[in-house]
């Protein structure tokens, strides 16, 4: 018996094979974002129509931000989802929908076609959208009254998602 | 541009001299080497053709062109991205182990070639 | 009913082989003959089983028979019928399916070369073998089970759009199973040898010659998963140390490592061991490799096939190790060391540090791949390891191993004098000066660029001279030498290749209207003064995908590439930027890495005939 060979091979073994089991079943492109817990980035953005939204002057009431974008297709899927729920619930929270790296003639093209109930905000080259780490359109963040983000959602969004995070950032 | 302008006032001052020309080019491509694409598999933000990738070398340039240091810039894109986002990891750790195993696999190595070869003299 | 039959056959082998792999260990134990022919019967009925299981699943895949699970998934009357044949590795059902048939053929391969030698050994080398087929067999009955009986549809989806892209992907996949499949033969070699506590003189050629084919492939493979990448992900680049690559390259090192000190343990009978423990890490690193692949765990771009067969393979791995490290306790020591080192100062010596070196890059690369795993499993944090890692570690080590190729060779075995030092670092030297010095005029100023300049023409001189040492005669006696001489040859290339080709790139990026797109072949090429060719680089929106896909363009030739890839199309602006890339020197990673291949085959192919009559006269004296 071998004791060095023992003990060298059975660390190896147990961390090996801890560290994969621990990793099995994990979502190898899902990404924690560190801005949960944390105060909003400010932004200060341009409407389609021309209007200036400033994030700071919206506290006291709790903000959904989606970032989007006419070429990304699951955007198609939940953008029917976002102006439903909008249109119910849109006088307790503000909804904010930001393009980045689209043009206006699209934008304005899918608005007309689908619908819209809340405004669009344009972030040219995507400044905003670093700010808030994101990664692949569509992104919803939740933010509550005090200005902090409570939660943020990666994918097409739906009325049951939506809804039980909109209520962490009515708490 | 006065937004961007306040966007960039939450990080401290910049700590560098502002870049420009070829310098900014080479330096935009060298310290977005260092971060990863977040929506592509491991490949940098220097690689990636895909649309966050060239916003955030878009941001890089900026920076770099207003002065910004590399470690302000990655500063940056950590607050938003967090950890994930560095290609070069700062943890201490995984600079550590493989030094030692280096050192570990050295001793291993002498004492083998003593133990083998034939008393000296 | 074709599925019936495919399940009837693969529970078959999940019988064969626990009952083979069973009859082979007892029969180790008794050292019975009577129990070894019977373990190579039920080797060989696992190889059929295979073969017909196969043979079933591509006459469903060719009869477009979709009542077949996997002809289902993959499956569809409208592709060329050669890629309906190659389907049967295009998702992971089949893949583990054809996994089985590439073990079948090198078990019964290995059975039959076998047959009348290594008596000592052999049962316990076929329980080993019989025992991964085990569970490989079990894959296939069960998680990963290819034959499940579904209501017939009239057509079916056809294999991934990927594996049609590009030639590369069909033939990348066989041969990293020819590789990674092949390592279980040393292994149970290596098993086989601490088993008896004995690892004699003969039984050295069957663990090396078991070693050097699939290395071989593996050594082809990781080349052609780097040019694919090259060719089609658009980034100008052929390795990014995704996780998938590095699954790839670890048993690569391991085996290289092993392929390294079984010289010495032939020449000097030392470090016994250390080569069973490298040949079962080698397997060992294939299995972790799979679960990488496989079990949707790591991120890349390489694994587009994703499953729930993670668990399993994990499973397994994890018995694995635990059977390798147990026994490797227990027997090592049995495997005691019959000679000497005369001086660490010696070729021998040399050994010793280049697999050093090998196994600080198996680690180092090892924990880079699973350090951010192992960091969110500790404390929920999310970090990346990427390229500037691993480059940052790994180009040391690798210029180190350059001058290992140069040094090593060039040393004596035994004891090397003084003088025999200065005569073996002196002269060559001169030559890496000269290539540092041509490297230095052609505009390489990266430090670490003109050090593998001045190593890799050191290393090529000392080659070169050992190549040419002992004149026509070797052509037949040493061929072994020769051999491994093109693969080190090789190797400096690949070596050089790799430093200039990532070092000495220029990169241009244009921004386009689309009606003077034919300008950016007239932009490339007035460099050159006349029309070198066209190319079409593409960019393909996939409806199930987020982010359009690019695929690049390449015209290569012997010194430099050309190389467009679309970076983003800019739909609001109308316009198209254009990544221009001239990379000299990519082509010859490709043609160096086959150079390796094929020193490879010269080193293994003339060994196998004399082999069978050496060992043939040695070991026959059955216990």
């Amino acid at each position: 018996m071998n004791r060095t060979v023992l003990i060298v091979g059975s660390a190896i073994t147990i961390a090996l094979v801890a560290v994969l089991f621990l990793g099995l079943g994990k979502d190898p492109t899902a990404i924690n974002s560190p801005l949960v817990g944390k105060p909003a980035p400010p932004f200060a953005l341009t409407s389609l129509g021309g209007q200036r939204f400033d994030i700071r002057q919206l506290r006291g009431k709790p903000v959904i931000v989606n970032f989007w974008a006419t070429w990304c297709v699951p955007c198609y899927q939940e953008h029917p989802v976002l102006v439903e729920n909008a249109r119910t619930i849109g006088g307790d929270v503000q909804f904010l929908g930001v393009v980045f790296n689209d043009s206006e003639d699209k934008i304005n093209a899918f608005l007309r076609e689908r619908g819209s109930a809340y405004p669009t905000l344009l972030d040219q080259q995507g400044k905003t959208a670093i700010e808030y780490g994101v990664g692949g359109v569509p992104e919803t963040f939740f933010i509550n009254r005090r200005g902090v983000i409570v939660a943020k959602f990666v994918g097409p969004m739906t009325t049951e998602i939506l809804q039980s995070n909109l209520s962490k950032a009515l708490q | 541009m006065i937004f961007l302008f306040f966007l960039l006032v939450a990080l401290a001052p910049p700590q560098g001299r502002p870049l420009s020309g070829t310098a900014l080019e080479q330096r935009t491509q060298e310290v977005s080497s260092l971060l990863r694409c977040p929506v592509c598999q491991g490949m940098s933000v220097a690689d990636s053709p895909s649309t966050v990738a060239l916003d955030m070398k878009h941001q890089v340039r900026d920076m770099l062109a207003r002065g910004y240091t590399q470690e302000q810039i990655l500063a940056y894109f950590v607050q938003s991205y967090g950890q994930f986002v560095l290609l070069k990891p700062e943890n201490r750790l995984i600079w550590i182990l493989p030094i030692l195993i280096l050192i570990a696999g050295a001793i291993v190595v002498v004492t083998t070639a003593r133990k083998l070869s034939p008393p000296a003299g | 009913m074709t599925a019936a039959l495919g399940r009837f056959l693969i529970l078959a082998s999940v019988f064969v082989c626990a009952a083979g792999s069973m009859i082979g260990f007892a029969a180790g134990k008794k050292r019975s003959l009577d129990g070894l022919q019977m373990a190579r019967r039920f080797a060989y009925g696992f190889a059929v089983l295979m073969i017909l299981a196969t043979g079933v699943m591509e006459f469903a895949l060719l009869t477009h028979d979709f009542s077949v699970g996997y002809v289902a998934q993959v499956g569809s009357r409208e592709v060329p019928t050669w890629v309906t044949i190659v389907s049967l590795w295009s998702s992971l059902e089949g893949s583990i399916l054809f996994w089985g048939l590439v073990l079948g053929l090198y078990i019964a391969g290995a059975t039959w070369l076998t047959r009348s030698q290594h008596v000592d050994y052999m049962p316990y080398a076929i329980g080993t073998w019989l025992g991964c087929a085990t569970f490989f067999s079990f894959l296939i009955a069960g998680p990963a089970n290819p034959f499940v009986s579904v209501p017939a549809a009239p057509d079916g989806p056809g294999p991934n759009p990927l594996l049609q892209n590009h030639m590369l992907m069909i033939i990348h996949p066989p041969f990293l199973y020819l590789g990674y499949v092949g390592m279980t033969i040393p292994f149970g070699f290596a098993c086989a040898a601490l088993l008896r506590g004995r690892l004699g003189h003969s039984f050295l050629r069957p663990l090396r010659a078991s070693l050097m084919l699939p290395w071989i492939f593996l050594t082809i493979a990781i080349m052609l998963g780097g040019w694919w990448a090259y060719e089609v992900l658009g980034w100008g680049g052929y390795w990014a140390w995704d996780p998938v690559e590095n699954a790839s390259l670890l048993p690569w090192l391991t085996a290289t490592a092993a392929l390294h000190s079984a010289v010495v343990m032939e020449r000097r009978g030392v470090l016994k061991g250390w080569t069973v423990t490298l040949v079962q890490a080698s397997f060992l690193l294939t299995i972790l490799g799979t679960f990488m692949t496989r079990s949707g765990v790591f991120n890349s771009v390489h694994s587009f096939t994703q499953s729930s067969i993670g668990p399993a393979i994990l499973v397994f791995l994890a018995a694995a190790l635990v059977f390798s490290v147990v026994l490797l306790a227990l027997r090592v020591d049995s495997l005691e060391s019959e000679g000497k080192l005369e001086s660490p100062i010696s070729r021998e010596g040399m050994f010793l540090v280049n697999n050093l070196f090998f196994v600080l890059l198996t680690f180092t690369i090892l924990i880079g791949t699973i350090f951010p795993l192992a960091v969110e499993a500790f404390n929920g944090k999310q970090m990346s390891v990427g390229r500037p890692y691993f480059d940052s570690m790994v180009v040391p080590v690798g210029t180190a191993l350059l001058f290992l190729i140069g040094v090593g060779p060039a040393l004596p075995w035994g004891r090397t004098t003084r003088q025999q030092a200065i005569r073996s670092l002196l002269l060559p030297f001169t030559s890496g000066v000269a290539v540092a010095l041509i490297g230095f005029a052609a505009g390489a100023r990266n430090p670490w660029t003109l050090v593998t300049l001045l190593f890799g023409g050191y290393a090529a001189w000392v080659t070169f001279v050992e190549m040419s040492r002992g004149g026509p005669r070797v052509l037949r006696r040493g061929r072994r030498r020769i051999g491994a001489y093109i693969v080190h040859a090789g190797a400096v290339i690949v070596f050089v290749a790799i430093a200039v080709s990532s070092t000495m790139r220029t990169s241009t990026e244009v921004r386009l209207k689309p009606n003077r797109q034919s300008t950016i072949a007239r932009f490339a090429v007035t460099s050159k003064g006349k029309a070198v060719t066209t190319l079409e680089p593409r960019m393909n929106q996939y409806a199930a995908m987020r982010e359009p896909i690019g695929t690049p363009d390449v015209h290569s030739t012997l010194t430099h590439d050309l190389y467009l890839s679309i970076m983003n199309i800019d739909p609001g602006n109308q316009t198209v930027s254009v990544m221009m890339l001239i990379t000299p020197m990519v082509s010859w990673i490709w043609i160096a890495v086959l150079m390796m291949g094929v020193g490879g085959v010269v080193a293994l192919v003339p060994r196998r005939q004399r082999v069978v009559r050496q060992a043939l006269q040695e070991d026959i004296v059955p216990a």
